[in-house]
Order: C-alpha cells, then sequence, then structure tokens
C-alpha cells in the first residue's frame, strides 16, 4: 500500500517538475528568438520533443529524461534573460512607486484660487 | 527683421488665458484617470482573458466561458495551460509565478489574479 502511495507522488513530483521545466524551457525560447516569427517554430519544435515522451511509464527512465532535460536547459540558458519592466530586475523597477497612503500630490501648488 | 517677426507672432499667437489653460489640463488629467481606471476594470479584464483564450487554436471556442475549467472543460493537458500562462504573461505584461499559474484553473481566476496583482508601474 505504502508502495503504491509512495509510488504516486513520485509521479506527481515528476508531473510538476516536467511542468515546471517546459516553462522555463518555453520562456527561455523566447529569451532566444528576436520575432515572435522565429519563436513559433521554435516553441513547436521544444513541444514536439515534450511530446514525444508522453506516453513513458517506467519512472527510472522519466527520472532520467528529466534529469537530461534540465542539463540542456542549463546549458542553453539565456545570459540576458527578458524581464518584465516592474518585476524585480526589470528596467522600470521601483521607478515611479506608488506614494505611501496619506500623501497627495497638489498639481497646481495651491494657487487654482488666485487666477 | 526681429520686430517683423515679432510684430507677426503677436498678431498670430493664439489668446488663451491661464485659467482656459489650467481648464485643459485639469481635463487631460481627468481623462487620463478614466481611462486607467476603465483599464483595471474586472469586466474588461476578463473579456480580454476570455477572447485571448478563444485564440488558442487548440480549444472549441465555443465551450469558452468565464467558469469553464481549462482541463476538465476545454480538454486542455499541463503543458496546453503553461502555454496559456505565458500567453497571458504577455498579453498583461505580469510575471506569474510558478506556484500561481498552478492555481488557475479558469477565465474568471485568471482575471481575479491580473486584477490582484500588485502593479508597480504608472
Amino acid at each position: 500500500m505504502s508502495g503504491a502511495a509512495s509510488y504516486l507522488a513520485r509521479r506527481a513530483a515528476q508531473r510538476e517538475k516536467v511542468r515546471i521545466l517546459y516553462r522555463r524551457a518555453l520562456k527561455d525560447t523566447l529569451n532566444w528568438a528576436v520575432h515572435r516569427h522565429l519563436f513559433y517554430p521554435d516553441a513547436d519544435a521544444l513541444r514536439e520533443r515534450f511530446d514525444a515522451n508522453k506516453n513513458v511509464e517506467d519512472i527510472e527512465t522519466i527520472d532520467r529524461m528529466i534529469a537530461d532535460g534540465e542539463a540542456q536547459y542549463n546549458k542553453w540558458r539565456h545570459p540576458d534573460p527578458y524581464i518584465v519592466p516592474w518585476a524585480p530586475g526589470g528596467s522600470k523597477f521601483t521607478r515611479n512607486p506608488t506614494p505611501p497612503s496619506g500623501i497627495e500630490i497638489v498639481y497646481d501648488y495651491g494657487r487654482e484660487d488666485h487666477i | 527683421m526681429q520686430s517683423l517677426r515679432d510684430s507677426m507672432l503677436r498678431h498670430l499667437r493664439t489668446t488663451l488665458s491661464t485659467r482656459q489653460l489650467i481648464l485643459t489640463k485639469s481635463v487631460i488629467n481627468r481623462q487620463l484617470c478614466t481611462s486607467t481606471h476603465t483599464h483595471s476594470n474586472h469586466d474588461q479584464v476578463i473579456a480580454r482573458v476570455i477572447g485571448l483564450v478563444k485564440k488558442f487554436d487548440k480549444i472549441d471556442t465555443t465551450k469558452v466561458t468565464g467558469l469553464a475549467d481549462f482541463q476538465k472543460d476545454l480538454s486542455l493537458d499541463s503543458l496546453d495551460r503553461v502555454e496559456l500562462v505565458m500567453a497571458f504573461e504577455q498579453e498583461f505584461s505580469i510575471e506569474i509565478p510558478d506556484e500561481e499559474a498552478d492555481k488557475l484553473k479558469c477565465c474568471a481566476d485568471v482575471a481575479q489574479y491580473i486584477i490582484s496583482a500588485p502593479k508597480q508601474d504608472s
């Protein structure tokens, strides 16, 4: 019984790992592709490589494949990946942050009534 | 030459008092504010999300609704969902962390996440 449970747990962990690996690899594909029209075939090729081993059942083989895939991902990782501008590390990160609550901006410096 | 230019400019210059200037400025400010408000409007976000999901080629467009589950109702596998999450990230220019991406099950979830996500721009 515990053997079956641990088998299922291991399969779930593998599924999670493959999902995260695919997500990272797909993002990295976008980093390497300079234009969208170059990205689409690359993404399709990546998806095909994942789908080719979709029906592998042997748990040890899957482990080996995941390790192999992660090694390949690390080898081809982009040195300067795209970061969303306002995410940590992005070019707009903490630039013009929202002022703390209780502070308001008076645009006309109080001169509205004296015109 | 200089005096000629001055006199021409004096005739051509539009007479716009400072009060009018400030009025137009405040109108522009108000318009900018309203445009950002409607942008974060819930209905508009969910419409954009549904439009994006409908463009995904593995999905039957007639089945897409706000509450249709990606996995059960739209029969997507986990890798398709990864692709979908990446499309959302690019459409809304946000960064969705891995653990959050797993929780997004339907269009309404995605819209809720996008609205509640802390945004540092503007």
